[in-house]
């Protein structure tokens, strides 16, 4: 015997709020969250979502692309680490970064992560800031309306190991640095996976620069920060803090560690899966910011590798300035990008004539003809060449935020 | 880190910075969205960084 339930609202027995709403029209509402073990289907129609595929606005959230050091270590000096991750210092020389630093068993689901090491015991002074931190571009948060009485909450999201235990910190800021969201979160058990989950209300002040390529907001994660960019947590505040009160300071234990990965922000207050793109995908995101020449798994260097080298004719003799040619770049940069020239067959910075060997002098950037999706270059033609030969050059082109 | 800095003359005009950056030599356009840019503008302002005239 089957039988029809009629009814309207179907609710929780102990909830004043309605679960499933049933209209005239066969339209069912959904209260709030819907889960489901299995697949949820369209027959026909799309799937509509207020946040939808491509929620995450962090970059390389997976520490998967690192154009840069190409999974070397490093010790940064205000400077980027992994692809969009740029790690701030006020003293240099008291970390070292690497993705995938000390090999440890990856959190589930992610096979790479950035890591910190303390390389010392060093004693925060009131102004010290140790950070990593992303910048995310205006195009891509302005849908929030931050800064208005439309302003929506986001949730941060990621997955973190330290071999401290404790209160750590982190703030969300504008451009200036100026209008900032310092936050805590806790890591329970030193050198463990840890995933981790922080809501940030949209903020109805504060100057923020919409829909442009300059800075929309910024993320930080603190390593260690002063009293004086230390604030309370929990509320926005028209302050040029990076960090917030309390949070535990890794730079100063000799040989801590910071690890971290799978970081997500996403419009809601809910954090939903880290949103996985094809390595591909990521590698293009990141190439807005940070493009070169070199193949992807090696890292810049003069009198190195020349896969992947820019070559083109020289159009006029020995020992004479040629103007050209440019060289488009795989994807559009954020803004006119800076330029660095690496020769493959020598020290320097110098394009190499292939048939000679010989070096052009005064290799520069003609800016005035350079742009977002191209940069051309002048030289000076090596001495004992000849109109017709090839020249090559490596090259990067950071449009960084 | 940011040293060394020269205009680099073409096109009748300043045209880029020939800049170190941590120790690689790197070009930078005269565009106020580059981030190079900014900082070196920033730096010059503090008193901290001279960009030499062309040659």
């Amino acid at each position: 015997m089957t039988a029809t339930l009629q009814t309207t609202n179907i609710q929780n027995a102990t909830s004043s709020t309605t679960n499933l709403a049933l209209d005239t029209s066969g339209n069912v509402t959904v209260g709030s969250s819907l889960t489901a073990a299995n697949n949820i289907t369209a027959t026909s129609g799309t799937v509509v979502m207020a946040s939808s595929f491509l929620r995450n606005k962090i970059i390389n959230g997976g520490m998967q692309i690192d154009q840069r050091n190409a999974g070397a270590s490093l010790t940064p000096n205000n400077q980027y680490t992994v692809d969009r991750w740029y790690f701030g210092n006020s003293q240099s020389g008291k970390f070292t970064a690497q993705q995938n630093a000390g090999s440890v068993t990856t959190a589930a689901g992610f096979p790479n992560y950035l890591g910190f090491t303390s390389t010392s015991s060093y004693t925060l002074l009131s102004g010290d800031q140790f950070y990593l931190r992303q910048a995310i571009e205006g195009f891509n948060t302005a849908d929030l309306a931050w800064g208005t009485s439309s302003a929506k909450s986001v949730t941060l999201s990621f997955v973190v190991y330290s071999s401290l235990s404790g209160t750590f910190g982190g703030v969300i800021a504008n451009s200036a640095v100026g209008y900032v969201y310092p936050f805590t979160y806790t890591i329970p058990s030193t050198n463990t996976w840890t995933t981790v989950s922080v809501t940030i209300p949209g903020p109805t002040a504060g100057t923020w620069v919409g829909a442009t390529n300059g800075v929309g907001i910024y993320v930080y994660f603190n390593l260690g920060t002063g009293t004086s960019f230390s604030g309370t947590p929990g509320s926005w505040q028209a302050a040029g803090y990076t960090s917030a009160t309390g949070a535990t300071s890794v730079v100063s234990t000799n040989g801590a560690t910071f690890y971290i990965t799978g970081v997500q922000l996403e419009v809601g207050s809910v954090a939903t899966p880290f949103e996985r793109r094809q390595y591909g995908q990521e590698l293009l995101l990141c190439q807005r910011y940070y493009e070169k020449s070199f193949d992807v798994n090696t890292a810049p260097a003069s009198a190195s590798a020349s896969a992947g080298a820019f070559e083109f004719a020289q159009q006029v003799g020995a020992s004479t300035t040629q103007y050209g040619p440019s060289c488009k770049y795989s994807v559009a940069k954020r803004a006119a990008a800076t330029v660095t020239f690496y020769n493959w067959n020598a020290a320097g910075n110098q394009a190499v004539n292939i048939s000679t060997a010989g070096n052009t002098t005064g290799l520069t950037l003609r800016s005035s003809q350079s742009g977002t999706t191209s940069y051309s270059i002048t030289f000076t033609t090596p001495s004992g060449t000849s109109a017709g030969q090839g020249l090559s050059v490596m090259w990067t082109a950071d449009a960084e935020l | 880190m940011y040293e060394n800095a020269q205009y680099i003359f073409s096109n009748g005009k300043n045209d880029c910075i020939r800049v170190d950056i941590n120790g690689v030599t790197s070009f930078v356009p005269l565009d106020e969205a580059n981030a190079d840019f900014q900082r070196i503008m920033a730096l010059v302002a503090e008193g901290k960084l001279t960009i030499g005239a062309a040659q």
